[in-house]
């Protein structure tokens, strides 16, 4: 990197850092972009002006911005931090059968999960930074101060550690690392479980709280993670197809039907799971816990429980990937929308129902029979300001990084990798999987029609 | 379509004897064939930047630890962890054993101890925060409990429950409860609290580090007693507390450690709100613990709260 005049040098590059030199070059590339581009990235960046205000607004502390009070004192914030963190780590569950283990129908994940998790962490930290009162203290204090007692200093400890681990994940692979790459890749892929464990057990150890007490919280969590790690995979890899954007023929043979394997897999665990926490609910004797889930399905959180967490969430997907007639890209694009949105419902009406039914006066504040949440609108704008910022900074990094994933190459062979010497060649994969099978026939629903093991040999020694 | 026997990995013999795959020969052969010397560059390379790597974690790694270090020399936090000393030099905080009873046999619901509390504490008034209140509790004669609290109890209460759905149905029992933090000796909020802003002093009252906290409301989701709030921002209003950050009752401890009774106990016209030392046993509150077997409110959240009761609270319970 060498610097000379009004220019930078960066990687064979030359970079204009001058006023006017910047100006002009970013006014020459946005005139080089097509024009869908242009509006995708305008409209973002209006969602992003109205994002700043409201985080403007939330900075000073004690301002009523949100709407939060004693008796629900976690809102939609929360609800935020929740969601991009665990979709955080489901991206790296859902590609570490690629990069772990290197099942080569996984692999097209590589390098759109790891910047896309990057990016989703980062947005779950700016969430949860503007929701603190004071940020700056937890990062001093958790630090200088250990509190192993609390599952938020460990959960602080296991996403810290997360993002370091994806930064060098990141940066190994653009920079041709194999074997940091592969270690990289291992070690995501447990912390990918072990932070959003932690995560589930802030919940699960409030015993205050009977709807979210418990070992299942974690499980839910993880399991959640799973599914809208693979979801946002699956609108991505759409996207990738559909705009013929880098290596997009193993979008469309390879990473949307696995896409589908997934969704169909986290789908029926969710699924398992979220009956198993109305059945126990309901049937709850702790005081407070069966209120709780009857607010749940029939009280003030009914409808968004059934309507879009339920139908829209589960059962709708659950059909798109069955039907014949939308196992196709489009198909699968819906599937994993509705799914994401059924993913947000679910963390939101999770974290409503633990403290909708209060079991005690609430610093002299009685909430009967329920205690009431709005969110306001600066909640609801740093949320969508969450979710444009992604969309943003992945579409730049669509855009300028080099996506490819055929020169990401497995450094390591673990000893649960089988590895075999043919030069990798996309075209290979592709009529590996047409001569098992048509790509759209690759479900959760039937037996993989492709053997996995057979493809599943990628490792270039 | 080979294998190669990897670290334990099966081989089927089937694959490695196929004739079709040239590659097992291939790859030892290639290795053999580059002279060492013409490695060595590559190799100075990769070591190269695998130790600038391995440096830069290194260095991560000492900067951290010594940074923990140096705060247990420097006193960073060193005023914050002994809250106690600079009130009252004499005071001797491990030979006190607090305790607060509440007769809520004797409550009248009158709310000056609310108007106190506030005063004392520089509570914010609005919106209602309060770090005691009184709650009344009514059950009518078809056995149904109501609880009000119309703005903590701090006007005292109208004739009637306030609560919804209790308007106009005859009452069969009724009695104030007046409530304030625990003090809980398993406390769930010492515990979840990410960066130990809310600690124990060593008579056991439990306080929050103003300078600590983050606001992160976890201590607030965690409390069953529902004890704390964050500080609301009060436009205009001089207040000492720091908006954002959690707060509740401290049984005063600025006027405990120097002799004085809790502000609300101090106020309390009928002597619902009884306060001292136990391990004093001519107190009156060792008489009372002696005497009138106070209990625990909800002793089944199993957080030992240092807060007893007497009267109707009990028998509800």
């Amino acid at each position: 990197m060498t610097a000379s005049g009004h220019t930078l040098n960066l990687g064979g590059r030359t970079v204009p850092i001058g006023p006017r030199a910047a100006g002009a070059a970013i006014a020459r590339e946005v005139r080089s972009m097509p024009i869908g581009l242009r509006l995708w990235i305008g409209g973002l960046l209006a969602v992003l002006a109205v994002a700043s205000v409201a985080a403007l607004l939330s900075l000073p502390p004690g301002w009523e911005v949100f709407g939060t009070s004693p008796s629900f004192e976690w809102g939609l914030m929360i609800v935020a931090y929740v969601f991009f963190a665990i979709m955080t780590s489901g991206l790296c569950l859902a590609s570490s059968l690629g990069t772990v283990f290197g099942i080569e129908r996984f692999r097209p994940f590589e390098k759109r999960h790891a910047i896309l998790a990057v990016l989703s962490l980062s947005t779950a930290f700016l969430i949860i930074a503007l929701d603190l009162h004071f940020p700056v203290r937890m990062v001093f204090g958790a630090v200088l101060v250990p509190s192993p007692t609390s599952p938020m200093w460990w959960m602080g400890v296991f996403y810290g550690a997360y993002l370091v681990v994806l930064l060098v994940e990141v940066w190994s692979m653009f920079s041709d690392h194999p074997r940091i790459h592969q270690w990289a890749c291992t070690l995501a892929a447990c912390v990918a479980i072990l932070a959003p464990f932690t995560l589930g057990a802030v919940f699960g150890v409030i015993s205050a709280k009977p709807f979210w007490f418990g070992i299942f919280t974690p499980i839910m969590m993880v399991a959640s993670a799973f599914l809208a790690g693979t979801a946002l995979l699956g609108i991505v890899f759409y996207a990738v197809h559909r705009l013929r954007l880098a290596d997009h023929e193993r979008s469309a043979s390879i990473a949307l039907p696995s896409v589908r394997l997934l969704l169909a897999v986290g789908l029926l665990i969710v699924g398992a799971l979220v009956i198993r926490q109305v059945v126990a609910g309901l049937n709850g004797t702790v005081p407070g816990h069966r209120e709780a889930t009857i607010a749940l399905v029939s009280g003030p959180l009914a409808l968004q429980f059934w309507g879009v967490r339920v139908i829209a969430g589960l059962v709708a997907p659950a059909l798109l990937l069955l039907m014949p007639m939308t196992r196709n890209p489009a198909g699968t694009l819906a599937a994993s929308i509705l799914v994401l949105v059924g993913i947000f419902a679910d963390r939101y009406s999770f974290v409503m129902a633990g403290q909708i039914f209060p079991t005690t006066t609430a610093a002299g504040t009685v909430s009967y029979p329920y205690a009431s949440y709005e969110p306001t609108l600066v909640e609801i704008s740093l949320f969508v300001g969450g979710l444009a910022l992604l969309a943003l900074a992945y579409t730049l990094a669509e855009r300028y990084l080099d996506m490819g994933e055929t020169d990401v190459h497995v450094g390591i062979n673990w000893p649960w990798v089988r590895r075999h010497d043919a030069t990798h060649d996309p075209a290979h994969d592709h009529d590996i999987l047409a001569a098992g099978s048509p790509a759209p026939d690759i479900t959760g629903t039937s037996p993989a029609p492709v053997d996995v093991a057979a493809i599943g040999l990628g490792a270039q020694s | 379509m080979n294998e190669q026997p990897d670290g334990g990995a099966p081989t089927a013999p089937a694959d490695a004897t196929d004739p079709a795959d040239p590659a097992p020969a291939e790859t030892p052969d290639r290795a053999s064939l580059v002279p060492l010397d013409e490695l060595a560059p590559a190799i100075s390379v990769v070591s190269k930047s695998r130790r600038a790597f391995l440096g830069f974690g290194l260095a991560v790694t000492g900067g951290l630890i010594g940074a923990a270090v140096l705060a247990r020399f420097v006193p960073v936090f060193a005023e914050e962890l002994d809250p106690a000393s600079p009130i009252v030099p004499t005071y001797d905080p491990a030979s006190k054993q607090w305790t607060f009873v509440v007769d809520t046999a004797t409550c009248i619901g009158c709310g000056l101890c609310v108007v106190a509390c506030k005063d004392e504490n520089d509570v914010v008034e609005e919106p209602v925060c309060t770090r005691t209140w009184v709650e009344r509790h009514t059950t009518t004669t078809d056995g149904t409990l109501y609880v009000d609290s119309p703005d903590g109890g701090i006007d005292g209460f109208p004739a009637e429950s306030t609560a919804p759905g209790a308007a106009g149905k005859p009452v069969a029992a009724s009695h104030f409860q007046p409530r304030l933090c625990m003090q809980c000796a398993d406390s769930p909020c010492t515990s979840v609290c990410p960066v130990g802003a809310t600690y124990h002093t060593d008579d056991g009252v439990i306080l929050v580090d103003t300078r600590r906290c983050i606001g992160c409301g976890y201590c607030i989701v965690a409390c069953p007693y529902g004890a704390r709030y964050l500080v609301p921002a009060e436009p205009g209003a001089e207040s000492e507390t720091t908006p954002g950050i959690a707060d509740k009752c401290t049984w005063c401890y600025h006027r405990i450690n120097q002799g004085q009774l809790p502000a609300c106990v101090e106020i309390c016209p009928v002597g619902a709100r009884k306060f001292g030392d136990a391990a004093d046993e001519t107190s009156e509150i060792a008489q009372v613990l002696r005497e009138q077997n106070p209990q625990m409110l909800h002793p089944e959240f199993g957080t030992k709260p240092r807060v007893l009761y007497l009267g109707p609270s009990i028998e509800e319970a």
